[in-house]
């Protein structure tokens, strides 16, 4: 696995987040406290653009200078790590990094436009901040603290049938960085494993987009909405009590629109939909209200809330032993992965 | 020491004569002990007055100022018998100076003429410090290694021993004959028809056995391998069968008492096999052996077999050989249809690779031939196949190249199964057909027995109400459809096989950035690697059909032909160790980009096969131990005194250093009658990387107006000049001249339009730094 960070880190907020399910930024911080990771959100953030820049409102460019902005702010805040809640963030952020780091020509025009407003200290160099170095989702920094994770659940899910969807902006747009699974996507179902709940994995349509698409919400909703009805049936085709996104656009997507479809076809899903940090922060315990924020889901979350049962410190221990067993048993593996990229490198070179 | 030294010009029928003033060339020349000239010295006339002269007047050095040493060296060579060889130079008096400053009206171009006399001096001053060499002659043992027992491995050992040579045939499984034994049937784009492969691997098979001159190694893997001159030294590990060849008569009631059942990996895991087995029928050695790895050592087999054939205390054997080349025919494996999880290859039973349907189409395979699913033992009533499963594909641990094969596989496939099962319908998914040639008939034949056809790569197959639902979208009509299918065949992509890569690491080849062995020129030299005297041949080089391997499998044993009957030349310009000096540090072992050094009974050993005489190994070692045969850094230097020699003021010279590749590119130019500025003066060197920068400062601090170096990109050692050059204008500008004055250029052999201007380009800027420096 590549180097997670678990210092320095720039908590990246998200307008979705912000405006729909506040719950999730409550509920990463809950979790990244108790799994001990050192965090920080500023102020001074503003949105990525990525809503209005695939929605054809904002270009590349402005939507350029707009990243250079936030890695001058990380770098300054000496929070070079940015954290991602949001799938568009990450995509969007990582393509700024790669535009800066490999275009010289926009990043002088970048850098021109700096100059003109007298704002040199957000000048970019090449080299400042990296994209892989760097540019991280929660979800990564989750999937690295797994063995943290399982020290603190508090709540058995395991009598619930839980599927998971993998955001096509975390999955698909910078593959190269994706950890565990690009064509079959599980880092998601490995978090929920770290909390001893066994997802039903594979199902069809499990790689598929949510539909939301941006504008296509809008301008071809029928379109849109038909996607996303091909994956709520076969999510209760496999009888799925909860789906767990990490992304808060496809959040929008289900949850939202998921008694909308129903009524159009005439059919009842009672499928939950929650964020990763909102699922690991229920398990930890926190607050369902205060900090998982379900009082802003459109599909109830009570239903749920109440079958919940509390851990036996037993299953717990399990739990623990099972998940670093298996952590170990990862690294041990990438670390041979390791030694045959380094192969094939000297053999290119001969 | 005084050297008799004798010059003799060639007029080139008028070629040289015409542009250049001879007799101006013979008056400036001073302090030679003969000058002659003739119209044609590489006429037998010629080769007399050169011959004579030396023996006459017991020349000993001997200057040629004719043409490119690329077109008569060899010749001249040859005329200055029993003078040594590289005592003779040749100056370049026509593509590079005749040929390329043009006649200025009915006069003579003086400019050219005086480049001529520098040129001629040059070769003076480099011959009075030449020493007598020996080319070396390399021969190499007449024996072989053919390393993997398919279909190319046999080819080329049998055309190898039909030649005479004795051949050691390693393969790492219990018996020859490789995929093309389990394939069932194989193409045949001629006849239009499936023919058993079998069959037609048999006889092959049996005079491979039957061959005296080769020696079969099954359960054999090569361990190490040492290269020595002509020949390698290979330690090879003979893992025990533990069931005796001589004593074995493959009754088989071994296996009837065996109660371990193992997946039948010849039968792509589809069935069972005993511990004890035989991996198919026609196998070669034609008896039993047990996989100790299933085996619980039970001893069943061993009281049954009435001709105690069986010990469980046999042991590996290390086999040492000595062998002139190696043939690398290691082979393929397939990807894993795993890493495509949408395709649910392990979720759904009825999802196989074309390789497993191959073995239930097969009559030897699980199901005797007939075709059924394996979820239920039914026959499909449709059979969908999905083409490019890891070929063609730019996504993550997929392959960008197409594997060549699949579609005239599946195509194959299809056709068996409509010609047994009519009413099986069969679509095909395809990305494009790719069947050139005759296969083109035989795509139509598929066509035309109804076997359909779907542009579009499927996204997915799922599971629906019991059947295989197969998405894709038809790009030709664009809409998006759903096959419902009982079978799914995937059509995976050839990749090279473990053993591929094994032996290229333990041979020292290079491997393409797909892993496959490289060829150093795929386009001009095929079945060649970078190591001379290993070859390859069939799918270790890239993916191919049975043809397509075993043409090269005969090709690359014409190739050991040739280095067995033809020895090999090599100039004798190659690095030595002074084994006194030598404290083994390694660090010649470690910079030595052609890995021609290595470390041998305590000893630093160059191999002269693989030594480019680059001089690399002389920068990095401390004790001074590394030397190059042929004093090539003083030739250098006196070529470039020579070339100074005389210098008038206002004149500009300029030497440019060529590699093989930017000489044979100047000579290109002259050929094509372009021109450049006589100021630029060529000098051929083995290696750029010899020019070192004392050459360099010597030569501008001595009148020379500037240095252009040219090296061919290809070259291994490029990277290492690029990098060197701005090091060496620093301490040009140490020198308190102008760094402007050096250049650094690449060179193509078709480019020499290019190189011409980069002459005249350079001529200029130096002509400018000259005005700015007045």
């Amino acid at each position: 696995m590549k180097n997670v960070p678990d210092k320095n880190i720039l908590l990246f907020k998200s307008c979705l987040v912000s405006v729909e399910y506040p719950g999730i930024e409550s509920s990463t911080k809950y979790v990244f406290d108790k799994i001990g990771v050192d965090y920080h959100v500023d102020r001074a953030q503003t949105c990525c653009t990525g809503l209005g820049h695939y929605s054809d409102v904002f270009d590349q460019f402005s939507t350029t200078v707009n990243g250079a902005r936030h890695f001058a702010l990380a770098n300054k805040l000496n929070r070079p790590n940015m954290v991602m809640m949001c799938a568009t963030c990450y995509a969007i952020n990582k393509k700024v990094a790669n535009i800066l780091n490999n275009n010289e020509e926009v990043r002088d025009e970048v850098n021109q436009v700096f100059d003109d407003c007298g704002y040199d200290w957000m000048k970019f160099n090449k080299g400042d901040l990296d994209s892989r170095e760097n540019i991280f989702h929660i979800i990564d920094i989750f999937y690295s603290k797994r063995k943290e994770i399982a020290k603190n659940i508090k709540y058995d899910f395991s009598d619930f049938n839980i599927a998971t969807h993998h955001g096509c902006h975390y999955c698909k747009v910078h593959y190269g960085d994706t950890i565990e699974g690009i064509r079959n996507p599980h880092i998601i179902d490995d978090v929920v494993n770290a909390c001893g709940v066994e997802t039903i994995g594979w199902y069809d349509f499990k790689r598929t987009t949510c539909g939301s698409g941006f504008s296509q919400r809008f301008v071809h909703k029928k379109h849109s909405l038909t996607v996303t009805l091909d994956k709520l049936k076969s999510l209760k085709e496999n009888k799925t009590n909860i789906l767990i996104h990490l992304c808060p656009n496809c959040h929008v997507q289900f949850d939202r629109y998921q008694t909308y479809v129903g009524d159009k076809i005439g059919e009842e899903f009672n499928i939950v939909h929650l964020n990763i940090a909102q699922f690991l922060a229920l398990a930890m315990g926190a607050d369902p209200y205060d900090v998982v924020g379900i009082q802003t889901h459109t599909v109830p979350v009570e239903p749920i809330l109440k079958d919940l049962k509390p851990l036996s410190k037993d299953n717990k221990d399990e739990i623990i032993e099972k998940v670093s067993y298996k952590v170990d048993l990862d690294e041990s593996e990438d670390f041979n992965m390791e030694a045959d990229t380094v192969k094939v490198e000297v053999n290119e070179t001969n | 020491m005084d050297h008799k030294v004798g010059v003799f010009i060639c007029h080139c029928g008028g070629n040289i004569s015409d542009v250049l003033d001879i007799e101006k060339i013979k008056e400036s020349i001073g302090d030679v002990d003969v000058i002659e000239e003739y119209e044609n010295l590489c006429s037998i006339n010629g080769s007399k007055i050169i011959r004579d002269k030396i023996i006459n007047e017991n020349l000993d050095r001997v200057v040629i100022a004719a043409c490119s040493p690329e077109s008569h060296e060899k010749t001249f060579q040859e005329y200055v018998k029993p003078l040594n060889p590289y005592l003779m130079d040749m100056v370049n008096l026509r593509e590079q100076c005749s040929w390329v400053h043009s006649q200025t009206s009915d006069s003579f171009n003086q400019k050219a003429t005086d480049k001529a006399v520098n040129l001629i001096n040059a070769s003076i001053e480099k011959l009075k410090v030449s020493e007598a060499v020996d080319p070396i002659l390399i021969q190499t043992t007449e024996s072989a290694a053919v390393i993997g027992g398919g279909i190319a491995g046999m080819s080329a050992a049998l055309s190898l021993a039909k030649q005479g040579i004795h051949v050691y045939l390693i393969e790492e499984t219990p018996s020859i004959g490789g995929h093309m034994a389990k394939i069932g049937k194989v193409f045949s784009p001629v006849k239009i028809a499936e023919e058993c492969g079998l069959c037609l691997l048999n006889p092959v098979l049996n005079e491979v056995v039957w061959n005296d001159n080769i020696e079969i190694l099954t359960s054999s893997k090569l361990i190490k391998a040492e290269r020595r001159a002509g020949s390698f030294n290979l330690l090879v590990e003979k893992k025990p069968r533990y069931v005796d060849t001589d004593k074995c008569i493959s009754c088989g009631d071994c296996v009837e008492v065996c109660s371990q059942e193992i997946p039948n990996d010849w039968n792509d895991n589809l069935s069972y096999r005993k511990a004890i087995y035989k991996s198919f029928s026609q196998c070669y050695p034609d008896t039993y052996v047990i996989d100790i790895d299933n085996c619980d050592q039970c001893g069943d087999c061993k009281r049954t077999c009435r001709m105690n054939a069986i010990s469980f205390r046999q042991e590996s054997e290390m086999i040492p050989l000595e062998v002139g080349s190696v043939i690398v025919s290691t082979g393929h494996k397939l990807f894993n249809p795993d890493l495509r999880p949408e395709y649910g290859y392990s979720r759904y039973d009825d999802v196989i690779t074309q390789s497993e349907l191959g073995r239930i189409l097969g009559v030897n395979g699980p199901t005797k031939g007939k075709l059924q699913c394996l979820s239920n033992g039914k026959v499909p009533k449709r059979v969908v196949m999905i083409q490019c499963v890891g070929s063609r594909d730019i996504k993550p641990d997929g392959h960008k190249y197409c594997s060549k094969v699949c579609c005239m596989v599946a195509l194959k496939n299809a056709n068996i199964i409509k010609h047994k099962y009519p009413d099986t319908d069969i679509v095909l998914c395809y990305t494009d057909i790719r069947t050139p040639g005759m296969f083109e008939k035989y795509f139509k034949h598929a066509q035309s027995d109804g076997v359909r056809l779907m542009r579009g790569r499927p996204g997915e197959v799922v599971k629906k109400d019991g059947n295989l639902i197969v998405r894709v979208e038809d790009t030709l009509t664009r809409k998006f459809k759903e096959i419902k299918s009982d079978m799914v065949v995937l059509s995976t992509a050839i990749e090279p096989s473990e053993g591929t890569k094994e032996v290229a690491k333990i041979l020292n080849v290079s491997q393409t950035e797909d892993a496959f062995i490289k060829e150093p020129s795929p386009k001009i030299k095929p079945v060649m690697t970078d190591v001379r005297g290993v070859f390859v041949a069939g799918t270790a080089q890239n993916p191919k059909d049975i043809t397509d391997s075993i043409l090269q499998a005969t090709a690359s044993a014409s190739k050991v032909s040739e280095l067995i009957n033809d020895g090999i030349d090599i100039e004798p310009f190659i690095a030595t160790v002074d084994n006194e000096l030598c404290d083994l540090c390694e660090e010649c072992v470690k910079i030595c980009k052609y890995k021609a050094a290595s470390v041998k009974d305590e000893e630093i050993y160059i191999d002269p096969m693989t030594c480019s005489g680059c001089g690399k190994c002389i920068a990095v070692c401390p004790n001074n131990a590394v030397q190059i045969n042929g004093n090539i850094e003083d030739k250098i230097s006196a070529t470039i005194k020579g070339i100074l020699k005389g210098k008038k003021p206002g004149e500009r010279r300029i030497i440019a250093f060529l590699d093989d590749v930017g000489y044979t590119s100047a000579d290109n130019i002259g050929v094509n009658r372009l021109t450049y500025p006589e100021s630029i003066h060529i000098i051929k060197v083995i290696s750029v990387n010899r020019v070192l920068p004392k050459h360099i400062i010597y030569a501008l601090e001595n009148g020379a107006d500037g240095i252009f170096i040219g090296e061919y990109p290809g070259d291994v050692m490029y990277d290492e000049v690029e990098n060197k050059i701005d090091k060496i204008k620093g301490e040009i500008s140490d020198n308190n001249i102008d760094p402007e004055r050096l250049t650094f250029s690449k060179v193509y052999i078709p480019y020499f339009t290019g190189l011409a201007r980069k002459f005249t380009e350079f001529d200029n800027r130096i002509a400018e730094i000259d005005e700015l420096a007045k």
